[in-house]
């Protein structure tokens, strides 16, 4: 049985960091395709095909000279257009020696590439992440290779149900005992969750951070945001009892690597203790434990999806984020024709 | 752990008239922006938003802006003599400055990638395809456009579309027997690899889809945004299982699946009430008897598949149906 899920091509991901990106050759797959991230001299963001239009061989193996890349195999030489612009053997380029180029935009700090039809790239959006690329933020980050589908990983994020189980001491301690109501609002291509916690102590490590007592209550709204399957976004805004905020930014950019495994980059920005490198080591531990096992968990169930195929499953009620995420997935794939 | 309740509804927001011009004869662009100009959500061509006019009016209108456009929602509509109050509401009431909620949006006449495609639009059944043949030549396909309407005065968007040449035939003037040879020609003999999108009046819509029955199954892509007449069924009572909820609860004769849910407090997307918007749309896991589809959005090979249904106007003649509920 498969249990492969078709992955939509007609979406920007976000495979790499802008940061990430520089005068070297970056293999990244997305969405099924192996591509060669570069930046050129002039500091555009490039990317191709990675492989040679002459034999199977990644360019990523090859070299960048100037806003060339080099074969490593056969020394044909691509322009940042994908067009071979020379090969060794002959003084003219064989017709059809060409890479597919793909659309690529750089913002808030991430490179996003277009692996969908050319034309449309500008029809679909990409995500503001303001938070990311401004100095009233401090953000760590992590990257990591997943072996589960996209979807999983969305689903994962999207159950509010979870996190209590998987990680009892990150969350919120409301979050185990009274959680309040969760609204869950839906568009075409959208979904978001959205909750008011009443007045609770912080997670220990966030009251340590902010350097409040233990038991100082703070009044909590979360809310979750699925724009794309590129990314999957979490405010977590807490106001003390003298009205001041203190905020939290959960960003997940999901790229489908193929049907069943993916590429995780999770940042967590706050609006306070800036850049105090101690708070950020301090949370990096955290979260990287906190993303190390909810990757666990996703591996182990793509594990079970591959062994035993998709076998009926039974939803409840506050199921309605994953659920609407898999119907907004399945339409934009009956939309590609997949 | 105790209960987490769970209320869920479609985006929903009080945006502002930015313009609203006369188009064509009867008919306006309203463009609508967020008051504090926030981004609006995304969507895909064939989407339609409501327009929420007055606590008794609730409108359902195709977009046809681009969906690029994070910023703007634009609609056309026709102050139709047979209007049920919806567009003559807007023609005499909405001026640039005015609020209009609107909710939404929603889309159950999506573009599915094809390398062609024959687009077949009546008056104002033209506004889905005007973002549908944006993509359509933006993803290289080929196409081609009939449009029919009353007079050239009473066709919106013409002056746009005469930019794309011989691939739009117009055919002003309500010539019935003019459009029925185009249909016949354009769609008389299947071709491969081609999809067929039509909106417009009831009549048109009917011609179309006689035309495309020996097509391939899949290939007419169709918007009705009026009821389709129903035959007098006699509406019984029924149970229904709500299999996430996990309750079993019985539809009276006089109330729809949707308010019995709603009775039983559950949580459920609607809207119109009428069959025809689509947001009720519920999966259906078990049948126990036979579902009565009375809805205008599905088209009678989905009906027949017992896949979903509209929970608003479609029931069970007998027995009882499971709902992903």
């Amino acid at each position: 049985m498969s249990t492969a899920i078709a992955v939509p091509r007609e979406c920007w991901y976000a495979p790499a960091a802008s940061s990430e990106v520089d005068r070297d050759l970056l293999p990244v797959r997305a969405a099924g395709l192996p591509v060669v991230l570069f930046r050129t001299e002039g500091g555009d963001v490039v990317a191709l095909e990675d492989r040679c239009a002459h034999r199977a061989y990644p360019l990523s193996a090859g070299d960048l000279i100037g806003d060339t890349v080099r074969c490593g195999l056969c020394g044909f030489v691509y322009d940042r257009d994908g067009r071979c612009v020379s090969v060794p053997s002959q003084p003219n380029v064989p017709y059809g020696a060409e890479v597919a180029s793909y659309p690529v935009r750089e913002s808030d700090g991430l490179v996003w590439v277009w692996l969908g039809t050319p034309g449309r790239a500008g029809l679909h959006r990409i995500p503001e992440l303001p938070w990311l690329a401004d100095d009233a933020w401090s953000t760590v980050s992590g990257e990591e290779e997943v072996l589960a589908s996209f979807l999983l990983l969305h689903e994962n994020f999207a159950d509010v149900t979870q996190v209590p189980f998987v990680a009892p001491e990150i969350a919120p301690s409301v979050l185990g005992t009274t959680p309040p109501p969760l609204d869950v609002v839906v568009s075409e291509t959208s979904v978001s969750l959205h909750r008011d916690f009443p007045p609770a102590p912080l997670p220990e490590w966030q009251a340590e951070i902010v350097g409040c007592p233990l038991d100082a209550p703070y009044r909590t709204e979360q809310s979750g945001f699925f724009p794309s399957p590129a990314a999957w976004i979490d405010h977590w805004d807490a106001q003390a009892e003298d009205g001041s905020w203190i905020r939290l930014r959960f960003t997940h950019l999901v790229t489908p690597i193929d049907e069943s495994s993916s590429r995780l980059l999770w940042a967590v920005s706050r609006d306070f203790a800036l850049g105090n490198r101690a708070v950020d080591q301090y949370l990096e531990g955290i979260f990287t434990d906190y993303y190390d096992r909810v990757i666990d968990a996703m591996e182990i169930a793509q594990e079970v999806l591959e062994i035993d195929g998709p076998g009926p499953e039974v939803n409840v009620n506050a199921d309605a984020v994953g659920v609407k995420i898999r119907e907004i997935v399945a339409a934009l794939l009956t939309e590609e024709g997949a | 752990m105790t209960e987490t309740e769970t209320r869920l509804r479609e985006f929903e927001s009080d945006l502002v008239v930015e313009s609203c011009e006369v188009i064509a004869e009867d008919v306006v662009a309203v463009t609508l922006v967020h008051p504090e100009g926030q981004a609006l959500p995304a969507w895909t061509p064939g989407a339609h938003i409501d327009l929420v006019l007055t606590p008794e009016i609730t409108r359902q209108y195709s977009l046809c802006s681009s969906p690029a456009d994070a910023h703007h929602f634009t609609v056309g509509i026709l102050n139709a003599p047979d209007s049920r109050g919806g567009s003559r509401f807007v023609h005499e009431n909405v001026t640039a400055g005015s609020t209009i909620r609107i909710r939404g949006p929603r889309n159950h006449f999506p573009l599915v990638s094809s390398p062609r495609y024959v687009f077949i639009a009546g008056g104002i059944g033209i506004t889905p395809m005007i973002p549908m043949i944006a993509e359509a030549e933006a993803a290289g396909a080929e196409w081609t456009l009939l449009y029919g309407g009353r007079s050239e005065a009473s066709m919106a968007y013409i002056d746009e579309l005469r930019a794309y040449g011989d691939r739009v035939t117009l055919l002003p003037g309500n010539d019935v027997a003019l459009m029925s040879a185009a249909l016949d020609q354009r769609l008389g003999t299947p071709q491969p690899d081609t999809l067929v999108y039509t909106c417009g009046p009831e009549g048109l819509l009917g011609a179309v889809e006689q035309r495309c029955a020996s097509w391939p199954s899949g290939t007419l892509h169709l918007e009705r945004f009026a009821a389709k007449a129903t035959e007098g069924s006699v509406d019984v009572e029924f149970e229904v299982v709500l299999a996430r909820t996990g309750i079993t609860i019985t539809v009276p004769a006089d109330r729809s699946i949707f308010r019995a849910a709603e009775d039983n407090g559950v949580s459920v997307l609607g809207s119109c009430h009428e069959g025809i918007c689509g947001t009720c749309e519920t999966v259906i896991l078990d049948v126990d008897g036979e579902v009565d589809h009375r809805d205008s959005v599905l088209n009678a090979e989905e009906q027949a598949s017992n896949e979903t249904m509209m929970i608003c106007v479609s029931r069970c003649s007998s027995g009882r149906i499971t709902l992903d509920l």
